[in-house]
């Protein structure tokens, strides 16, 4: 028996990508012999999930978060090291790995489009071979938490993008499986469906004890749902820890928000204060360094060097924490 | 099995086109006009003659309509369902395939029996109303009708693998439209569905018995109308069955192919 629900070991993934030539000379060239550059997607990846843990999985576009989910549903196998998902690996089982494993991708539904939504669902129930009372039971279930059942009937082609996630939501987790991948599946949404699904989602894991790995840009969901995160960015893993080691290594634990009384006036760092962001006359700033003051100091020095009209303190936003850690995890790191 | 409890995944496309009236009503009228036209045109090609190609003029509308029936069995709107594979892997949603413990070939089999079994209802209908109508001939004999059928359902076989052919090139090229209407034109063409084959150049029907379009079609409904004799349908018959195998076991071949293919095209 695992003591975790998914495992991942050294895991790393390389593709091969064809590179144009430039000009037609050139494409005819690459035509010909064409010029095949590796690309590596994940190298050298080790985590844990618990059972029963939400985990985000971080990082800017293109940094090998979806490439890591896909090797955990057994889409792709890796080209070296290893992973298990319920104690199963996924890409050697992937048919048993799928009893295992629901998956949401983003705005990618796996529901029928020209079919009522409950077809869908019984489909499902077939192909995962769920009992009918079981069915019906997790039906009734999900519809308390997400309210479907005043719009299960509807064919899929005329649910607006909130109902259609909630009802994918639910297909996901139908054959109650112990593992579920969420790939940013909140995106798009308005902010009262976004809390329903946080909390349905907060239910499953406290509730039903399910595993989930949750990528998302979204920090305020990993504010909300994120008991730890793993950070990756150029497919290597940055960090692996819970949200406030990432806000101590990566940022701030304060914030002065300030207005200048002088748009242009110039900012210049402060010892032991930096600069965060800046949009005008709005400045944002945070401790630097190990020897940063307490934020009543700061705001104190703040004053004194600028002439400011409007003035509050508050903890980092998760977001500013992000960025700054992509920004240290590797000199051309993307904006999330 | 997966596969067995699965069966309601048959139910995809008829039920989608079944809960869309327009649609039925739709395809009935384009039916029915098709019909109408394509025996008064036979009956018009035969007005000044009596036997043409070696065909009656009866035969030549019982192969005509036949075959407007028959092209039928696969003919459902999956596109308005968003349902071909090539909307699949343009909307990254194929990944579902292959996220479920029923393999992917074994859930696009099922799709296809049951998009088959609910145009042979539509074929079925048409073809007793036409009957009982006079527009077509009964076969000649029951043996003829058995030959038939069994023909019939080689071909429809053999018609799965050249669309399923055509549908797992979307994982290599991802645009596939331009094959599908290359595939459309030359199915409809070299299976006998626009005019009987008996009526082009010899180079042109020595060229089609090496394609596996005239065993979807064109051999069972000439076994049917009588140009093809009883006596040599086994060989016609095994043609067929050779293709079934043939294509079989390339597509099968191409599905293991394909599974690598997803996370490069529609993950």
């Amino acid at each position: 028996m695992n003591a975790s629900s998914i495992e991942v070991r050294g895991l790393s993934r390389t593709f091969h990508t064809t590179v144009r030539r430039p000009g037609f000379v050139g494409g005819l060239r690459s035509l010909v012999n064409p010029d095949r550059v590796p690309k590596h997607a994940v190298s050298d990846v080790t985590f844990d999930v618990a059972p029963g843990e939400l985990l985000a999985l971080l990082g800017p576009n293109g940094a090998g978060k979806s490439t890591t989910i896909k090797i955990l549903t057994g889409i792709l196998t890796p080209t070296s090291g290893e992973a298990r998902v319920a104690g199963v690996v996924p890409y050697q089982e992937r048919e048993r790995n799928a009893r295992n494993i629901g998956a949401v991708f983003g705005q990618r539904t796996q529901l029928w489009w020209d079919l009522p939504v409950r077809e869908s669902f019984s489909i499902l129930r077939d192909i995962y071979e769920v009992p009918k009372a079981q069915h019906a039971a997790r039906l009734r279930e999900f519809d308390d938490l997400l309210e479907l059942s005043s719009f299960w009937d509807t064919r899929v082609r005329h649910l607006s993008l909130g109902q259609r996630v909630r009802c994918d939501l639910a297909a996901a987790l139908l054959h109650d499986p112990p593992v579920v991948f969420l790939d940013e599946p909140t995106i798009g949404m308005d902010v009262v469906v976004k809390e329903q699904v946080r909390e349905f989602l907060r239910h499953q894991v406290e509730e039903r004890g399910r595993t989930v790995l949750l990528t998302t840009h979204d920090m305020t969901e990993v504010a909300r749902l994120a008991e730890r995160v793993v950070l990756i960015n150029h497919g290597r893993l940055v960090l692996d820890g819970t949200l406030d080691e990432i806000r101590r290594k990566f940022g701030s634990t304060w914030q002065i928000r300030a207005t200048l009384a002088d748009a242009h006036a110039e900012v210049v760092p402060l010892p032991g204060i930096a600069l965060v962001r800046r949009d005008g006359p709005q400045v944002v700033f945070g401790p630097e360094g190990t020897e940063a003051p307490t934020v009543h100091q700061a705001l104190k020095q703040v004053i004194e060097r600028y002439e400011v009209t409007e003035v509050a303190m508050d903890e980092a936003e998760l977001e500013d924490v992000m960025r700054a850690a992509y920004v240290q995890a590797g000199p051309h790191a993307e904006e999330i | 099995m997966a596969a067995l409890h699965a069966w309601r995944a048959a139910r995809v496309t008829p039920l989608g086109e079944l809960l869309a009236p327009p649609r039925i009503t739709a395809a009935l009228l384009r039916l029915t006009v098709q019909i109408v036209l394509v025996a008064s045109l036979w009956r018009g090609l035969y007005s000044q003659t009596g036997t043409t190609a070696g065909l009656t003029r009866d035969q030549a509308v019982t192969y005509a309509v036949l075959a407007v029936l028959a092209s039928r069995l696969r003919e459902l709107d999956q596109y308005a369902g968003r349902d071909t594979v090539l909307q699949h892997m343009h909307f990254g949603t194929i990944i579902y395939w292959y996220l479920r413990p029923l393999p992917p070939q074994r859930y696009y089999a099922l799709r296809a029996f049951g998009e088959q079994l609910y145009g042979l209802a539509w074929a079925l209908t048409g073809y007793a109303v036409c009957l009982a109508a006079g527009v077509v001939e009964p076969p000649k004999s029951p043996a003829v009708g058995g030959v038939f059928a069994l023909s019939m359902l080689l071909g429809q076989l053999v018609l799965y693998y050249v669309m399923l052919l055509i549908d797992q090139l979307c994982f290599w090229t991802l645009r596939n439209g331009a094959a599908m209407l290359i595939l459309i034109f030359a199915q409809n063409l070299l299976s006998g569905v626009y005019a009987p084959l008996w009526f082009f150049p010899d180079w042109f029907i020595t060229m089609s018995r090496f394609l596996p379009f005239q065993a979807t079609l064109s051999v069972p409904l000439s076994i049917y109308v009588g140009r093809i004799p009883l006596s040599d349908a086994g060989v016609q018959l095994a043609l067929q069955a050779a293709w079934v195998a043939l294509l079989s076991l390339f597509t099968r071949f191409l599905w293991r192919r394909a599974a690598r293919r997803v996370v490069a095209q529609g993950g």
